[in-house]
């Protein structure tokens, strides 16, 4: 019996011991879990994002590199999210898009709310379970974590490249008189134009925006003293200005447009795109 | 009756003080005052009238247990102290479990995340989840055993038939216990584990209406949500542990009453003494018993907590998903048997055959009346005892995963060294050795140890998934020569020594992307030439899985258990 009371006491203060070493370590092992919990849920993102998101935002977030189930590049018709005025914010940590969009709550709620609930009028259909969507809450938060893991230093100290854009459509020609329309056709690929306006020549039939395969006469009939170029000039760089009055699926939604208003700054980095889609669009 | 002070007046405060501590602690172990607790530790003779009885006859937790053991049965042989171990695993689970219920709600919207807080927020919940698990799987295999023992040394004979019943009964509630627990981190192995169970209650051979209803009452709703994660985690914490604890009291009233019964050889044939036992064989409770079953109790509470902390650990794989099915589903490994029977003959019958089975045990020692409970005299029903246990191996191995349907040769390789759900070697890779770029399998990286040992894994799994017929120059290694079978469809087949599905001189590469910034994009890459036709691919597939620099899969590869 002696023997068992000292097996069992030696046990016991041993366990005790172990219990000791487990709380010491306690603290550095939840942060690591914690760590954990985040990383995962950003790679259970990264593969909903791949399935689903993909095909409208790009393979990299940068809304190109869109492709349909075929493997065949097609137009993006989301908005890019690995993208500064989105992710990057101020002090205050208010992104340029939530400025924009008059959003009083925070980064995360933001996007979690557009994932959640999608956007009118644009093909950024509803996810959320909870608003009608196939997601559940958890999936919407993966994706959430995915997206905002592109912000980085990177990201966010890029230099943003402006570029002054002439007034009128004629300045513009003035500047760039070379329109390649053939390389305006596969801009109007990559940029995500076809996404919503489908492909001019009818192969691709619009999808949520106008239908422009006769833009090259109807543009001069918008807007009183426009020419059909200054039309399409301005309707890029300000899809608020105007307001086209057919979309496929109904009257088109606006102000504010369903379309990005960010070409302007996008095409900053080489204007000489603008001038090629213009000649693309226009047939010149 | 002398107040306290009165006491004080008459022998001075020390003494008066010491009386009353001895009251006391009379009280509390309802007979033993301090001389007697202390020369029960001592190992003392007790005095006359033995006051270590009293505590059995007076006192409430004591008064269910024996207040002496024929020494016989106090040796390790012939109870292996199993039936304790269950007893104390039902305790240990009942603890451990009621400090997680602190932290879980039985609701398909936050049960997952509660899994996480468990193991992220809460100190030491780890460990608390990991021995809950452990110690399920420990109850599980203690209760097993001892119904084994329990049958090897006849203490199931007359007059034990009815202890035997319940025995029965309480590894049925024992298993149920284990499985009920099983749903509760609505993941996805909980969420199609159940559901594989489900849809064999479902297929029970009854009328419909009556499957329809059993069905309805145990996911309460056509499909599982909700409503049946609720009802299972009342039959866990509610429902199960109450007819455990009548079944078990009324099976250990029995052990009682009819005595703990003795070694085998120790009686003559169809006698049974164990509720007489003379003196000089008696050893008592107190000290003896109750000291050996308190230096058990340390040692497994030891074996538990170091096998939680360092060598065992709960998986917890993805949230629930009812719409994406793992690629292999299997049972836990106590109802693996049950998985292999589904292979040997259809649903229903299966389904039906297990609760006669069940009832087949539980009548057993009513049919089978042999008097004598030595081996010798069994030689019939030990055969069949030992015919039925390597039937049961043989059908856990079947139910192994060993044995579960095959998906395509490169889902197989994928899923051995990229696994759908939990971590694996190359997962396990720590993040700084995820060096970008494309690897083939078995390639040796410089100063990388880590991914070099996960291209070895990824090269041998290749090795069973693949077979040799020209050679790949893309890929030249040493497969087994490929055997070839012409399917009725006139399309050919390629086999190996381990598979008759394989891949014939496969290309196969790993592609290690940056993604985001700390998150990396792994890809398995397999094509396939069709060996009859050159420009045809029969495979030209790619695996995708993410590692993000944080999800510490390193930590999780740590554990015994899992399959790093």
């Amino acid at each position: 019996m002696q023997v068992k009371v000292v097996i069992g006491t030696i046990t016991f203060m041993l366990t005790m011991m172990i219990m000791g070493f487990a709380a010491l370590r306690e603290p550095a092992r939840l942060e690591k879990f914690s760590h954990a919990f985040e990383g995962r849920s950003i790679e259970s993102g990264a593969r909903i994002y791949a399935g689903n998101c993909a095909t409208c935002h790009g393979v990299s977030g940068k809304g190109e590199e869109c492709y349909d189930t075929g493997g065949n590049q097609i137009g993006c018709r989301g908005l890019p999210l690995n993208y500064a005025p989105l992710l990057c914010g101020d002090n205050s940590d208010r992104t340029a898009r939530m400025n924009a969009m008059n959003w009083a709550s925070t980064k995360d709620a933001f996007i979690e709310s557009v994932v959640a609930a999608g956007r009118a009028g644009t093909a950024m259909p509803v996810w959320s379970a909870q608003f009608g969507g196939p997601m559940r809450e958890d999936e919407i938060k993966n994706t959430v974590a995915f997206i905002l893991n592109w912000e980085s230093d990177d990201l966010c100290s890029e230099p943003v490249v402006t570029f002054d854009w002439p007034a009128t459509a004629q300045g513009l020609v003035d500047e760039f008189p070379d329109g390649d329309a053939a390389n305006g056709e596969a801009l109007f690929v990559s940029y995500g134009c076809s996404g919503c306006h489908g492909v001019p020549d009818g192969s691709i039939p619009a999808a949520v925006g106008p239908d422009l395969s006769n833009i090259a006469v109807d543009g001069a009939t918008r807007v009183d003293g426009y020419s059909a170029a200054m039309y399409v000039y301005e309707s890029i760089l300000d899809p608020n200005a105007f307001i086209a009055e057919e979309c496929p699926t109904g009257p088109c939604l606006g102000p504010p447009s369903a379309m990005l208003a960010n070409f302007g700054e996008r095409m900053a980095e080489n204007p000489q795109d603008m001038a090629d889609i213009l000649a693309y669009l226009l047939g010149e | 009756m002398t107040t306290f002070v009165d006491q004080v007046r008459e022998m001075g405060l020390k003494q008066a003080a010491i009386a009353k501590a001895d009251e006391a602690v009379e009280r509390i172990t309802a007979g033993m005052n301090i001389s007697d607790v202390r020369g029960a530790l001592r190992g003392d003779e007790p005095r006359r009238p033995n006051p270590r009885l009293r505590p059995h006859a007076d006192g409430f937790w004591l008064h269910i247990r024996p207040s002496f053991y024929h020494t016989e049965i106090t040796h390790i042989y012939p109870t292996f102290r199993l039936g304790w171990l269950s007893t104390f695993m039902f305790v240990w689970e009942t603890i451990t479990g009621i400090i997680l219920m602190i932290f879980y709600t039985p609701s398909p919207f936050i049960a997952y995340n509660n899994m996480w807080n468990i193991l992220a927020n809460v100190p030491l919940g780890q460990l608390m989840r990991n021995m809950h698990r452990l110690g399920a799987e420990v109850m599980v295999l203690a209760v097993a055993l001892h119904m084994l023992r329990t049958f090897i040394t006849g203490s199931y004979k007359k007059p034990r038939q009815f202890t035997w019943a319940t025995g029965m009964i309480l590894l049925v509630l024992t298993l149920l216990l284990s499985f009920s627990g099983y749903l509760l981190p609505w993941d996805q192995l909980a969420y199609w584990a159940l559901t594989v169970f489900l849809s064999g209650a479902e297929a029970a051979p009854a009328p419909a209406v009556v499957n329809e209803n059993v069905l309805l009452i145990l996911q309460g709703a056509p499909s599982l949500g909700a409503g049946g994660l609720l009802r299972w985690y009342l039959f866990h914490v509610l429902l199960m542990p109450l007819l455990l604890a009548v079944f078990f009291f009324v099976h250990y009233y029995k052990v009682v009453l009819h005595g703990f019964s003795l070694p085998p050889g120790r009686e003559e044939i169809g006698e049974d003494t164990a509720k007489r036992v003379p003196r000089n064989e008696r050893t008592y409770f107190i000290p003896d018993i109750l000291t050996s079953e308190l230096m058990w109790s340390a040692l497994a509470t030891l074996f538990l907590v170091a096998g939680a902390l360092w060598f065992w650990d709960a998986p917890l794989e993805h949230h629930a998903d009812p719409i994406v099915t793992p690629l292999h589903v299997v049972a836990p490994w106590y109802l693996s048997w049950s998985q292999g029977w589904l292979k040997l003959a259809d649903k229903t019958i299966v389904v039906g055959f297990i609760p006669l089975l069940m009832i087949a045990f539980i009548v057993m020692p009513y049919f089978e009346v042999g008097k004598s409970r030595r081996y010798a005299d069994r030689r019939v029903g030990l055969s069949v005892a030992f015919l039925f246990m390597a039937v049961m191996l043989v059908s856990n191995w079947m139910g192994s995963p060993e044995f579960r349907v095959a998906s395509s040769a490169e889902q197989e390789v994928s899923q051995e060294i990229l696994p759908q759900e939990g971590p694996s070697i190359l997962l396990g890779v720590p993040y700084e050795y995820m060096s970008l770029g494309t690897y083939l399998p078995g390639e040796e990286i410089e100063n990388n140890p880590h991914l070099t040992e996960a291209l070895e894994e990824f090269q041998a799994a290749m090795f069973r998934h693949s077979c040799y017929l020209v050679g790949n120059p893309r890929l030249p290694r040493e497969w087994d020569e490929c055997t070839v079978q012409t399917l009725a469809s006139g399309d050919k087949r390629y086999g190996n020594f381990f598979k008759d599905s394989v891949m014939p001189d496969p290309y196969a590469e790993l592609q290690i992307e940056q993604m985001q910034p700390n998150l990396l994009r792994l890809t398995l890459h397999y094509e396939v030439t069709n060996p009859e036709n050159p420009d045809e691919l029969l495979v030209n597939t790619d695996w995708v899985s993410y590692r993000h620099a944080d999800s510490n899969y390193e930590e999780e590869c740590r554990f015994a258990n899992k399959n790093c």
